[in-house]
């Protein structure tokens, strides 16, 4: 029984079938054709499918796709400045070197905003625990929070 | 098989009706687990039956008596101030559960039902002596929560029952609660966890409460270290002795994540710290 599900996706309207087995990734990069998100696992251990749902941090690949209705939605494709320039945190993920393959970049992007939105000036400790639920097998740790630490600083510089 | 559709109820009686209609459909919470074990086919519903709109579900009253609805995200009890200045036991343990995107649609009421024998809440209610409130077509009940887990994935729930509510008798101020978990990583699932909840007095244990995970086939009640330790002065003898009993309660097994003896031997050393904890915050 296939429903259709409508939410805001990062800030437009969408409105797009739901089959009640589906989760939240299969119409991202399925019909809605947004690929920024990343599957890794499956499992909800990796992260790199990480979404913000009405300001929370969330699996895309745990979520049942019908519970998207009426729910805003953030994803890496959300994030952007003006005129296609980088936001500050994906700035700075470059800046830092915090990426190198690039597969779990959205899905750490996505749950630095998720808790720099939350706590604009986290202690080391406090940006561990909000990525801790993002895998990188590069395994560029040190630079990944060195990122979160330089986009904290502009944006507080900015606000 | 594939569930055939996703129901999204608004009350109680919807949802029953909804069981009884599709007796083999599953009611979903946060989903954080039954979305792996539908996509792994471990399970097979005919239909989902969401719980997440049934408004009373999500109610969290704090006072004299609380109750935590059982659609309660693990996320909204860590922000709820008065439940960190209350029970900071069970805030421990949630903050341990799984990771921020967990956190954000995991429910407290999924982590009981779900019988997980290493759930992080499960081990905080229990040392809290947590009651939990159950309700069918049939009516109300409410049962301790150290009744609800029959083994591995099991509860005591009929088919058709639900949890509703979790209810904390104590305002568990003024007394102790020590969470001690141990995972490969911070996230993990718990190769063992304890909880210890005392009321202590003079230097001995009032009243007192330990629960472990990942060391039996439920979250486990240690009732013969309680009893080791109740009314007895906290001192270093009495401490070996709960250590030593609670090694010998706990039915550990090997599995992928650590081994019967390793499990056993950290349930010896938590008791051991989480006592020597409480006796250093009472002095």
């Amino acid at each position: 029984m296939t429903q259709i599900v409508s939410f805001v996706l990062n800030g437009a309207p969408v409105q797009v079938p739901a089959d009640p087995h589906q989760r939240l990734i299969d119409l991202l990069r399925g019909p809605l054709h947004q690929t920024g998100t990343k599957e890794g696992c499956g499992q909800g251990e990796c992260g790199a499918c990480t979404v913000i749902i009405d300001g929370r941090p969330v699996n895309a690949c745990l979520y049942p796709a019908p519970e998207a209705d009426g729910t805003t939605i953030t994803t890496i494709e959300g994030l952007g400045g003006d005129n296609t320039e980088l936001s500050t945190i994906q700035r700075a993920f470059v800046e830092c070197g915090g990426i190198q393959c690039g597969y779990c970049t959205p899905g750490m992007i996505l749950s630095t905003k998720a808790l720099l939105d939350r706590r604009p000036d986290p202690t080391e400790a406090e940006i561990r625990q909000g990525l801790a639920g993002n895998l990188c097998r590069c395994t560029g740790y040190v630079q990944i929070i060195e990122s979160v630490k330089w986009a904290a600083e502009r944006l507080r510089d900015k606000s | 098989m594939t569930p055939e559709a996703y129901y999204k109820p608004r009350t109680l009686e919807e949802a029953f009706a909804l069981k009884a209609d599709h007796p083999e459909a599953f009611f979903i919470a946060g989903g954080t687990d039954l979305m792996v074990l539908m996509r792994a086919g471990i399970c097979r519903p005919s239909a989902l039956i969401s719980l997440r709109h049934i408004e009373p579900l999500h109610q969290l009253t704090v006072g004299a008596t609380t109750h935590i609805g059982a659609m309660t995200r693990v996320a909204e009890l860590l922000e709820h101030p008065e439940i960190e200045e209350r029970y900071p036991l069970l805030t421990a343990a949630a903050r341990r559960l799984g990771s921020p995107q967990v956190r954000s649609v995991a429910t407290v009421g999924g982590n009981l039902a779900n019988a997980s024998p290493c759930a992080d809440t499960a081990v905080a209610l229990l040392a809290l002596g947590a009651r939990i409130r159950l309700a069918s077509p049939d009516g109300e009940r409410e049962i301790p929560l150290d009744q609800f887990f029959v083994g591995p994935k099991t509860t005591c729930l009929f088919s058709q029952e639900l949890v509703t509510e979790i209810i904390l008798d104590e305002d568990a101020r003024g007394t102790h609660g020590v969470f001690i978990k141990k995972g490969r990583v911070k996230m993990d699932i718990a190769q063992a966890s304890l909880a210890l909840w005392a009321r202590v007095k003079d230097g001995q244990c009032e009243q007192i409460r330990l629960a472990a995970g990942s060391v039996g086939p439920v979250p486990l009640r240690l009732p013969e270290v309680e009893r080791v330790l109740l009314n007895h002065p906290l001192d270093d003898d009495r401490i070996s002795q709960a250590s030593t009993a609670a090694e010998q309660t706990v039915q550990p097994i090997t599995d992928i994540r650590a081994t019967a003896d390793y499990r056993r031997q950290l349930i010896g050393v938590f008791v051991r710290r989480a006592l020597r904890q409480i006796c250093t915050e009472s002095r």
